[in-house]
C-alpha cells in the first residue's frame, strides 16, 4: 500500500498550510513593526525602521533586556547543572524511589503556570522574600529544570550503561568517569537542554508575571503595553524577542550540523 | 555496582527533588491551607471554616470551571482531527520535511504566548491584516471575528497544537509499517486500516497528546484575555482576578485548587499508567 | 597438562535477587596461564557470576580470591581483572587510540609512552598502525573487537573476562576472530576467563569448559571428555544432538545386546547416550555390540553426511548420521540395523539427571 505521489503531495501541502498557520500572527506583527504609521492599520502604506531605533536606543528597553537576560542566564546554567544529575536518576542508575521521582518531575510541566506564579508569590511571601528578578529565576526552574531533566534523559536512554562499567572495570574512580565517560557523552543532550532552557525563559511570561515584582522581563512589559492599548513599539520590541529566538536557533541548528558535516572527514 | 547505583540515584536525584519539593510542592500546600482561611485575611492564624469552597459553590465560579473544561474538550477534539493527517505524514510518509516542520513547530514555542496572540489580534481585527486586504481589494469591509467564545477556542487550538501533534507522530510511528501493509494485503480499505490497526495501535500517543493538550488548555488564560476580549473569563483567569484586584486570597485559594484537582486527577491518572522507560526507550 | 597454581578461586559463591537464586553456592579453581570457557543457556547465571567476578555486582554470600587476597570485597576499580564486553564499550567519543591508552591514562602514564604502548598493542592485535587516530565509527566489526581486546590489554589484567563478545558477529568473521583469540592466549601466557553460551565457541578455543545450568556448574572439564563422557543428559544434549535409552538393570528396550556388551553393563541402571554419528549401518552378518532395528522415518542431507530419524520397535526414534557413501539404499520407509561399539556409548550412572529432562530423546 504504496502512498501514492499525489497523496504525499496532498500531505506536505496540508505541512506547509499548518506552518503557515502558525507563523501568520507572526507576519502580522512583523508588518506592523515597520509600519510608520503611530496607529497600525492595514494595508500599510509607508514603510519605516524608525521603532526599531527608538526601540535600541530606549533605556527601558534596555533595562528590561537586562533583566530577561539575566533570568534566562541563570535559569540556562541552573538547568544545564540540575538536568544533567536529574537524567542520570531518571534514566541511568537503578535506584528505589525512580518510577516515583520520574513521576514527580512531570507534575509541574503540566500544571496550570498562573497558579503556580500565584501559589509561588504567596509562598515567597510567607518566606518574606521580597520578589525580584532573583524570585523569577526560581519560578522558571520549577517549569523549567524538570524539562530540561527530560531532554537530557532522551540522551541518557540511548547510553549503554556498560560504557561507564567498563571504565570503572578498568580503574576509573567515580570522578574519572564522570569525567572521561558520562559528561563528554551527555554533552549534546545537556546542551540542548541549555538551549531549549534558555528560550522557554525567555519567552515566558504566566511566570514571570507574578514572581517578579518590581522589575520586569520583555514578554510582562510587552502583554501590559498590550493590554493598555496599542503602542508602536509593542509590535517592534516583540520581534526583536522573536528575532533573538530565531537567531539563537537557527545558531545552534548550523552549529550541530556543521559539527557533523566536519567529523567523518577527519 | 548495585548498591553504588542505589546511591548514586538518590544522590543525582537529590537536587531537582528537594528543589521541587521547596518550590513546587510546599507552594501548592500552602495555597491548600489558604483556601480553608476566612475570606480575605493573609494569614494562616485563623480558625479554617472552608467559606471560601462555598462562594466558589455560590457566586457562579462553577460556570468558569465548566467554560474552561468545555473549551479545553473542544480544542482537544479539533487538535486531534487537524493533526492526526499532518502526523501521519511526519511519521510514515515525508523524510526531510518532518525535520523542516519538527524545527518550524517548536521554533514557535519559543516565541512568548502573548505575541502570538497578539498577532492574531493584528491579523483579524478591523483594519487587520486580513480585513484591511480584503477591503482594500474588493471596497468590502467586515466586522473583526474577535472578542467571543468560538475565537478563544481558536486560540486554544493554535497554542497548543504543538502538543498534541508531536505525541501522535511517536505514536502512528510506533504503528508497524507491516502490520498495516498486511492489513492492506488482507483487503482492508484505507478506513478499515485506519479504524483497526492505526488507532488502536497509535492509541499511547493518542491519549498522551489529549490530556497534555486539555489539561494545559483547561488552565489557560491568555487567549480568552487577548483574543477573546473576556466573552467568556476561565478558572485561570478568576484565580487571578481574586488574588489580584479581590485582595481575596483564600478565594484565590479555593478557586486555585478546584483547578488543581481537575487537572492533578487528570495528570496523575495519566502519568501513572505511563512506563516512562518504555517511551523514552530505556535499554535493559 | 602441566600442574598449575590456581590464580582464581571461587568459593560457595551464591547470588539471590529479590525472588530467585541465581548462583548457588558454586566452587571453582581457575589456573594461573588458562583459557576457561563457561557455558551455559541464557539464564543459567554465567553472566551474573562474571559480573560479580569483575565487581559489577556483588554476592550474598561466598568468596572470590585472586592468588591470596579476597577480591569480592574490593570496588571493580580497584580490582587487577579487566572485561572484554558485550557490547564491547567502546567509548564512540574518543580515537582507537584514546580508546587504548585509556586505562593508561587513568594510570597516570606519560602522552608519549601511552602511544608507544597502543601502537604495539595495535601491532599485536594486526591492526594497522595508522588506526591510531581512527575514530570509533569508521571502524568494521572485527575491527572494534580487535580495538577492545588492546584496550583490554593495555590495562594488564590478572584475569582477561570476556563476556560473549562476538556474539553479535557473523558466522565467518566469528571463525576467525575465535582462532585469533586462542593465539592470543598463547602469545600473551595470561588467564582468559570467556562466558559464551555457544558450545562450539568454547571448544575451538578453551582448555577447559564449565557447563552451567539453573546457577551451578554441571561439569567441569576439557573438551574432550565433555564431549565423550558427559555427567548428566543435560551436558550430553547440550553437546549436540544424542539419542537416550534407559537401562534398567543391565537391560533396554529397543537395544540388542552382543554377549560381552551384555555382560559388562549387567546389573547397571542410568542413561545410556549414544551420538548419531558413533552409529554404522549394519550389513547381513555385520554385529556389533549395541544394534538397534528400525524403519526410516526422514533424510536430511548435511553436505558431506546424511542424517536419518529412524522408528525402532517400540515407537520411540532414534537419530543415525552417516557419511554419504554410506546411505541407506532404499531412503525413507525401508528398514535397517545400525549399531556400535559398547565404547562409544557412554553410561551416565547418575540417575537424577533423568528426571530433570523427561522428555530428551533425540
Amino acid at each position: 500500500m504504496k502512498t501514492t505521489r499525489f497523496r504525499s503531495g496532498l500531505l506536505v501541502a496540508y505541512g506547509v498550510l499548518i506552518l503557515a498557520f502558525l507563523y501568520l500572527p507572526l507576519v502580522s506583527v512583523g508588518l506592523a513593526s515597520i509600519s510608520k504609521a503611530r496607529y497600525l492599520s492595514f494595508p500599510i502604506r509607508r514603510y519605516a525602521y524608525g521603532w526599531y531605533e527608538e526601540a535600541v536606543t530606549s533605556d527601558t528597553v534596555r533595562d528590561l533586556l537586562i533583566i530577561s537576560l539575566k533570568v534566562a542566564g541563570l535559569v540556562t546554567i541552573l538547568s544545564m547543572v540540575i538536568g544533567f544529575f536529574g537524567a542520570l536518576a531518571f534514566a541511568r542508575y537503578s535506584w528505589r524511589f525512580r518510577k516515583t521521582y520520574q513521576k514527580l518531575i512531570l507534575l509541574p510541566i503540566f500544571f496550570p503556570q498562573t497558579v503556580l506564579g500565584l501559589a509561588l508569590l504567596m509562598w515567597f511571601n510567607a518566606l518574606d522574600i521580597v520578589p525580584s528578578w532573583k524570585t523569577a529565576i526560581v519560578a522558571h526552574l520549577v517549569w523549567i529544570a524538570p524539562i530540561a531533566t527530560l531532554i537530557v534523559s532522551i540522551r541518557a536512554f540511548s547510553f549503554d550503561a556498560a560504557l561507564e562499567e567498563a571504565a570503572r572495570d578498568m580503574g576509573a574512580s567515580q570522578w574519572q568517569t564522570l569525567r572521561e565517560v558520562t559528561i563528554p557523552l551527555l554533552m549534546p543532550g545537556v546542551t540542548s537542554a541549555g538551549l531549549f532552557a534558555f528560550l522557554l525563559s525567555w519567552g515566558n511570561f504566566p511566570l514571570s508575571l507574578f514572581t517578579t515584582g518590581a522589575d520586569s522581563t520583555l514578554p510582562e512589559w510587552l502583554f501590559a503595553k498590550m493590554v493598555s492599548g496599542y503602542s508602536p513599539l509593542v509590535p517592534t520590541v516583540g520581534m526583536l524577542t522573536v528575532l533573538t529566538s530565531a537567531v539563537l536557533v537557527l545558531g545552534a541548528l548550523l552549529l550541530a550540523w556543521a559539527i557533523r558535516r566536519l567529523r567523518p572527514t577527519d | 555496582m548495585q548498591r553504588r547505583e542505589r546511591n548514586l540515584g538518590l544522590l543525582y536525584s537529590a537536587p531537582l527533588t528537594i528543589f521541587l519539593f521547596l518550590a513546587f510542592l510546599a507552594p501548592i500546600c500552602l495555597v491548600a491551607a489558604f483556601s480553608a482561611m476566612p475570606e480575605k485575611v493573609f494569614s494562616l492564624t485563623q480558625m479554617p471554616d472552608f467559606s471560601a469552597y462555598r462562594t466558589v459553590l455560590e457566586q457562579g465560579y462553577w460556570k468558569s470551571v465548566a467554560w474552561s473544561l468545555f473549551m479545553a474538550f473542544v480544542a482537544t477534539l479539533i487538535l486531534l482531527v487537524i493533526c492526526w493527517p499532518l502526523a501521519f505524514g511526519m511519521a510514515k510518509v515525508f523524510k526531510r520535511f518532518t525535520l523542516v516542520l519538527t524545527i518550524g513547530v517548536v521554533m514557535t514555542l519559543f516565541v512568548s504566548e502573548n505575541i502570538r496572540l497578539f498577532g492574531w489580534v493584528l491579523t483579524l481585527m478591523k483594519g487587520g491584516l486580513i480585513e484591511g486586504y480584503w477591503r482594500h481589494w474588493t471596497g468590502v469591509g467586515f466586522d473583526a471575528p474577535l472578542y467571543n467564545g468560538p475565537i478563544i477556542v481558536f486560540g486554544l487550538v493554535y497554542v497548543y497544537l504543538p502538543f498534541m501533534l508531536f505525541p501522535l507522530a511517536q505514536g502512528i510511528a510506533m504503528v508497524p509499517d507491516d502490520a498495516r501493509q498486511s492489513a492492506y494485503d488482507l483487503g482492508a480499505t484505507r478506513w478499515q486500516i485506519l479504524k483497526e490497526i492505526d488507532l488502536p495501535l497509535a492509541m499511547p500517543g493518542i491519549m498522551v497528546g489529549s490530556l497534555l493538550t486539555f489539561v494545559l488548555a483547561a488552565g489557560a488564560m491568555a487567549e480568552s484575555k487577548l483574543l477573546g476580549g473576556r466573552a467568556i473569563i476561565t478558572i485561570a483567569d478568576e484565580v487571578q482576578t481574586a488574588f489580584t484586584y479581590g485582595q481575596n486570597w483564600p478565594l484565590g485559594s479555593a478557586l486555585a485548587m478546584v483547578l488543581i484537582a481537575i487537572i492533578g486527577t487528570v495528570a496523575i491518572w495519566a502519568i501513572s499508567k505511563a512506563d516512562l522507560d518504555k517511551m523514552m526507550g530505556r535499554k535493559a | 597438562m602441566t600442574a598449575k597454581t590456581p590464580i582464581l578461586r571461587i568459593n560457595a559463591l551464591t547470588k539471590t535477587f529479590e525472588n530467585f537464586t541465581a548462583l548457588h553456592g558454586i566452587d571453582l579453581n581457575v589456573d594461573d596461564g588458562e583459557f576457561l570457557a563457561i557455558v551455559g543457556p541464557s539464564g543459567s547465571g554465567k553472566t551474573t557470576l562474571i559480573r560479580i567476578l569483575v565487581g559489577m555486582d556483588e554476592p550474598t554470600d561466598g568468596s572470590v580470591w585472586l592468588r591470596d587476597k579476597r577480591i569480592d570485597v574490593v570496588p571493580a576499580n580497584k580490582r587487577p581483572t579487566c572485561m572484554v564486553f558485550q557490547s564491547l564499550a567502546l567509548f564512540p567519543h574518543r580515537t582507537v587510540g584514546q580508546n587504548i591508552e585509556f586505562p593508561l591514562k587513568l594510570r597516570g602514564v606519560a602522552p608519549a609512552k601511552r602511544k608507544e604502548r597502543a601502537l604495539e598493542l595495535l601491532d599485536t592485535l594486526r591492526l594497522p598502525r595508522d588506526y591510531y587516530s581512527k575514530r570509533i565509527q569508521q571502524c568494521s566489526g572485527g575491527e572494534k573487537q580487535r580495538v577492545a581486546l588492546a584496550r583490554a590489554l593495555a590495562f594488564d589484567p590478572e584475569i582477561l573476562f570476556f563476556d560473549e563478545p562476538l556474539s553479535a558477529l557473523d558466522y565467518r568473521l566469528r571463525k576467525t576472530l575465535e582462532k585469533e583469540l586462542k593465539d592470543l592466549h598463547r602469545r600473551t601466557g595470561k588467564t582468559f576467563i570467556y562466558i559464551t553460551h555457544s558450545l562450539e565457541e568454547a571448544m575451538v578455543m578453551s582448555d577447559r569448559i564449565a557447563i552451567m545450568k539453573a546457577g551451578h556448574f554441571e561439569q567441569i572439564a576439557p573438551a574432550e571428555e565433555i564431549y565423550a563422557r558427559p555427567k548428566s543428559r543435560f551436558v550430553a544434549e547440550f553437546m549436540g544432538e544424542v539419542n537416550f535409552f534407559d537401562l534398567v538393570n543391565g537391560t533396554a528396550s529397543d537395544v540388542t545386546m552382543s554377549d560381552s556388551a551384555g555382560a559388562s553393563l549387567a546389573g547397571q541402571t542410568g542413561t545410556l547416550t549414544i551420538r548419531p554419528e558413533s552409529l554404522r549401518r549394519l550389513g547381513e552378518g555385520d554385529s556389533a555390540d549395541l544394534s538397534f532395528e528400525g524403519v526410516v522415518e526422514a533424510e536430511y542431507l548435511l553436505g558431506s553426511r546424511v542424517q536419518y530419524r529412524i522408528t525402532l520397535a517400540s515407537g520411540r526414534e532414534m537419530g543415525v548420521e552417516v557419511l554419504r557413501e554410506n546411505a541407506v539404499p532404499g531412503g525413507v520407509g525401508a528398514s535397517l540395523t545400525v549399531g556400535c561399539d559398547l565404547k562409544a556409548a557412554h553410561l551416565i550412572a547418575d540417575a537424577q539427571s533423568t528426571e530433570d529432562t523427561p522428555n530428551a530423546a533425540a
